[in-house]
Formats: structure tokens, C-alpha cells, sequence
């Protein structure tokens, strides 16, 4: 299964991503889980970065945020726009998922 | 002649709920009661953001462009524009890696005197201790 996750927060108390297997997986940092992508707590990066998984942080959420492309710390993580999303969903992915 | 303090504390990030915007709104509102009290008598609020609510402080949000909504550092500047004190816990903003040339710090463009303090944690445990009633969002 191709799996697309959204991540909508940036503390988490359930382990739901480790748990699921799919044969290829995508996160989506939207709302708050933006801050996945952009900051290091005591200068270390997030460990929503460490799963095996293709990376995408939305613009709007960012900039709404106060942050943008530029505060993104690992280049894995690409920077995409609602637009992107919608074709993500239709073109790369089976299933979505909402965490 | 009597002083009601309130003190509103932040420790959540902005924007997935309303709960932070909230506390702002909150803290701007207790500063219109007047015609409710005794003459003499007022209210004062203090706001703190302290944890993962300091990324609230953040500057440059444009909510208003992607969300239609007003922003969070909007609400903090009108908070100045009120005199307000707000307070922002240095400790927190070590642990993002942030500094003060990241957050909001005054609202000149707003025509407030008041700036936003970046303070330890032991000193916004003082202004907590100094409260009437504490509002955690």
C-alpha cells in the first residue's frame, strides 16, 4: 500500500507512524506539524524526520507561521503548496491518513 | 479602590486551535470592563508565553493572506498597543534555537510604547505568584 500521512501536530502522544508498514510511505507536515521541518529543540532536529519516508511541508502553513522555505533544516523535506497536495494524493499515493 | 490581576499563560502553539488567540483576546477583552466596576477599581492582565507557546511569538505571520484570519502577532502587538505586559520565557526560546530578532518585540506601526520581554522563567513564576487568577491556555 502507498500511504500518505498527514501530520498536523507537533507533540504527539501516540506512536500510530511507527506502526504502520506501508511499501512506501509520505508525509505531509501540515498545521502545526510544520515545525517538524523547521525546528531543533536543545539543536536537535525532530525525530518525526527519522522515519524512512518521503517528506513534504506545506508553504501556507509556514508562512502562516511566521516561518518559510528557508527555515526548513533538512533538504529532504520539500516545500509544497495546497495544489501539490491534490495532486500527490491523486498521482503517488493509494490511501491518506490524518495524525 | 481595588486591583483584579489576571494572569494569562500560553503553552501551546498557535493556530491548529483557537486556544492560544484565545488567552490574547481574553487578556485585550478584561481591559474594556470598566463600566462594570466601582470607580477606582481596575483590572490588569498579564500574558506569558511559555514551552512550545513561544512559537506564537514568531514575526512575519502571514495569516491573514493564507487563512483569511488575523494573525497571532497581531493580537500580541494590540496587546502592547494596551500596555499589557507580556512576557516571553528565555529558557524556551534557547530550546528552538530562537532569539529575539525571531519574535515579535515591539508594535511601533500599532503606536504602542509597550515591548514584548524576553525574560527567565523564574521571573514569570514571579508574575504568576502575583496574580489573582491564573488562565493556562
Amino acid at each position: 500500500m502507498k500511504l500518505v500521512t498527514f501530520v498536523s501536530d507537533y507533540k504527539m502522544t501516540v506512536d500510530t507512524l511507527d506502526r504502520l508498514k506501508p511499501e512506501k510511505l509520505g508525509i505531509i507536515l501540515v498545521q502545526n506539524g510544520v515545525y517538524h521541518a523547521t525546528t531543533k529543540e536543545n539543536g536537535k532536529p525532530s525525530s518525526m524526520l527519522n522515519y524512512s519516508a518521503n517528506y513534504y511541508v506545506l508553504q501556507e502553513d509556514l508562512e502562516t507561521r511566521g516561518l518559510s522555505a528557508a527555515n526548513v533544516i533538512d533538504s529532504k523535506v520539500k516545500v509544497i503548496k495546497y495544489g501539490d497536495i491534490v495532486d500527490l494524493m491523486f498521482n503517488e499515493y493509494d490511501k491518506s491518513a490524518w495524525l | 479602590m481595588a486591583t483584579t490581576k489576571l494572569g494569562f499563560v500560553v503553552q501551546r502553539p498557535g493556530y491548529k486551535s483557537e486556544n492560544p488567540k484565545l488567552a490574547l483576546t481574553h487578556a485585550i477583552a478584561s481591559q474594556s470592563v470598566e463600566i462594570y466596576l466601582k470607580d477606582g477599581d481596575i483590572v490588569t492582565a498579564d500574558i506569558a508565553f511559555i514551552g512550545d507557546g513561544v512559537l506564537n511569538c514568531l514575526k512575519d505571520q502571514k495569516a491573514v493572506e493564507n487563512y483569511d484570519l488575523n494573525s497571532t502577532e497581531s493580537h500580541i502587538k494590540m496587546s502592547l498597543l494596551l500596555d499589557l505586559n507580556v512576557l516571553i520565557c528565555r529558557e524556551d526560546l534557547d530550546r528552538f534555537g530562537l532569539t529575539e530578532s525571531d519574535i515579535v518585540i515591539d508594535a511601533p506601526e500599532f503606536g504602542a510604547d509597550m515591548e514584548v520581554k524576553v525574560v527567565p522563567y523564574a521571573e514569570i513564576t514571579k508574575m504568576m505568584e502575583d496574580q489573582d487568577h491564573l488562565l493556562f491556555f
